[in-house]
């Protein structure tokens, strides 16, 4: 029997109904394929949901600086954040100055997403380098804009389209991004403006913070047992034998998703 | 006396810049970098040279590549959808190569504080990152007027800054594409941060043409020390409504800088073999990109 819906449609559906009217989401793009699914695509595709369902008022930041394109002219990817295919994408505003028509110092990006190669169980992250700084294992593409999301945006989205144990780690190389070190009130005592990780999205399962500001599982993905995500995340997890399945997208949002928002499925696939 | 002309040859603006020089090259990203001038610097063995950037892509990984530099400030190097920026990998992880990390948008404003003659720029939120951590050139401070806690991130203090642009006149005015994005404006703060600017341009311009749209010229002449005209000079990045990127050599260098062996080759094949410029897209041949009209 084939499947209702697929993950991304899931994830999407997901995200979207955490959206609240009136706010400004960004996105950026990303080094390599499987992050772009996940940091770029999919939530676009949530936004867009939420604009089409609840949340009329939302304000779409793609690549940070192109105001509510119009994500259905799309017949490919936008494979770049400032090539010459999105100068001409239609959209509301385009940001060309810097600074420009936002400021997230003063809290003016609602959420954004982000990804990494390690997160710790205090939603902190890592895209900077395995080993030390000085000299490292491994050496990946710097923190970027990491500080900036998760310190100053109203909170984050982490997207992990790999779920493993080497991901998930109780220690991490570097803090590129800071969740909650110490809890809620550690995060607070460092004077961070926004309020930081709110979930972590994989293929497995959705994270979310407890009001310490320690990582739990909040539901599982239809089709994955809770002995597959202990077995693919490397810290304990406790007892998930009564976290919920992933609610399933409704037929009214599927059918938006696929002849409104992504009629040439460019990005969800 | 005449008024003096600015425009030269790639080789004599780039023979001015010192060993050991902190640079800064203009473009965003994998977007118009001042991919000739990069490639001059190998050819004229300028060493040692530390790269202040923002977001750093195959600019800074050749020349890292070639043995230019020795330390780079940014906050990225990578090629976005070509992956990881390997010559740059490979010479941080065999300890050849000093990396100091900047949040992007502060290293940018590390421009806009040269621009205002400030020391430093002031920032609120580095709280329990590491990137305050291990860069002791940010220094920790208490903010005189609210008490809260704060940073000072040191001014980029670049000695030479070079940009590829698309237009400019023989006594150095450089206008930006009206419609433009942020890699176009990044060249201009980088411009106005620096007393040395050497600019590459897609088109010479007469400056009676240049005064038909004087709204564009964000760098008038004073800033600028050389100016260079240099066609598909950002290639094989793209240049905004000039030209498009050359994803055909664009694999080429990610296979070549796989190992080191096979980028020296690609090294002596495309650059130290080719006397200039000209020669390397002669070179390049067929692969070349389109040119597109500037709108």
């Amino acid at each position: 029997m084939e499947k209702r819906f697929t993950l991304e449609e899931l994830l999407t559906v997901r995200l979207a109904h955490t959206f609240r009217n009136g706010e400004v989401g960004f996105t950026g793009l990303a080094t390599g394929k499987a992050a772009a699914t996940y940091i770029t695509n999919i939530p676009l595709a949530a936004m867009q949901l939420a604009r089409l369902t609840h949340a009329p008022d939302l304000t779409i930041l793609l690549a940070g600086w192109c105001v509510n394109p119009d994500l259905s002219a799309l017949t490919r990817l936008p494979s770049s954040e400032y090539g010459n295919e999105l100068l001409n994408l239609p959209c509301e505003a385009q940001m060309t100055t810097w600074p420009g028509p936002w400021s997230h110092r003063i809290g003016e990006i609602d959420f954004a997403f982000c990804s990494g190669v390690q997160v710790d169980p205090e939603g902190n992250i890592n895209c900077t380098c395995i080993g030390s700084h000085e000299k490292p294992k491994v050496a990946l593409v710097g923190p970027i804009f990491l500080p900036e999301h998760l310190a100053v945006f109203g909170r984050e989205y982490i997207m992990m389209p790999h779920h493993e144990k080497r991901c998930f780690t109780e220690q991490i190389d570097h803090i590129s991004g800071v969740g909650f070190p110490g809890g809620r009130a550690g995060r607070k005592e460092l004077g961070l403006t926004g309020s930081g990780p709110c979930k972590i999205f994989t293929p497995l399962c959705i994270f979310s913070f407890d009001e310490d500001g320690k990582i739990f599982v909040e539901s599982i993905h239809p089709g994955v047992t809770a002995q597959d995500v202990i077995d693919n995340t490397g810290f304990a997890l406790g007892d998930l034998s009564a976290v919920p399945e992933t609610a399933a997208p409704s037929d009214k949002e599927l059918a938006l998703l696929r002849n409104k928002i992504d009629p040439n499925r460019i990005l969800l696939g | 006396m005449e008024r003096t002309v600015k425009l030269c040859s790639l080789e004599e603006a780039v023979s001015a810049i010192p060993e050991g020089a902190r640079i800064a090259f203009g473009g965003f990203a994998v977007y118009q970098k001042p991919m000739a001038a990069a490639q001059q610097i190998i050819r004229a063995g300028i060493k040692n040279l530390t790269i202040v950037g923002c977001v750093n892509s195959i600019e800074a990984d050749m020349l890292i590549g070639a043995g230019c530099v020795a330390a780079i400030e940014t906050s990225y190097v990578g090629l976005e959808k070509y992956g990881l920026a390997q010559n740059y990998r490979r010479a941080l992880q065999n300890g050849k190569l000093k990396v100091v990390h900047y949040p992007e948008m502060l290293a940018w404003d590390r421009f806009r504080a040269d621009r205002e003659g400030m020391p430093f720029w002031p920032v609120y939120f580095l709280g329990g990152n590491d990137v305050a951590r291990d860069n002791p050139q940010i220094v920790p401070f208490t903010c005189p007027v609210t008490g809260k806690q704060a940073w000072a991130v040191p001014a980029a203090k670049p000695d030479v800054v070079v940009i590829h642009a698309w237009r400019g006149d023989k006594y150095g005015n450089i206008q930006i594409q009206e419609r433009s994005m942020l890699p176009q404006y990044l060249n201009v703060d980088m411009a106005r941060s620096c007393k040395n600017l050497i600019v590459t341009v897609e088109e010479l311009a007469d400056t009676e043409e240049i005064k038909k749209s004087p709204h564009l010229t964000l760098i008038p002449a004073f800033r600028t020390a050389a100016v260079c005209h240099v066609p598909l000079g950002s290639h094989p990045t793209p240049t905004l409504s000039c030209t498009e990127e050359d994803a055909a050599h664009y694999e080429a260098y990610v296979n070549a800088s796989a190992d080191e062996e096979a980028f020296e080759a690609y090294l002596d094949k495309y650059i130290r073999g080719t006397k200039d410029f000209a020669e390397y897209l002669s070179l390049i041949g067929e692969t070349r990109p389109k040119t597109l009209e500037v709108r």
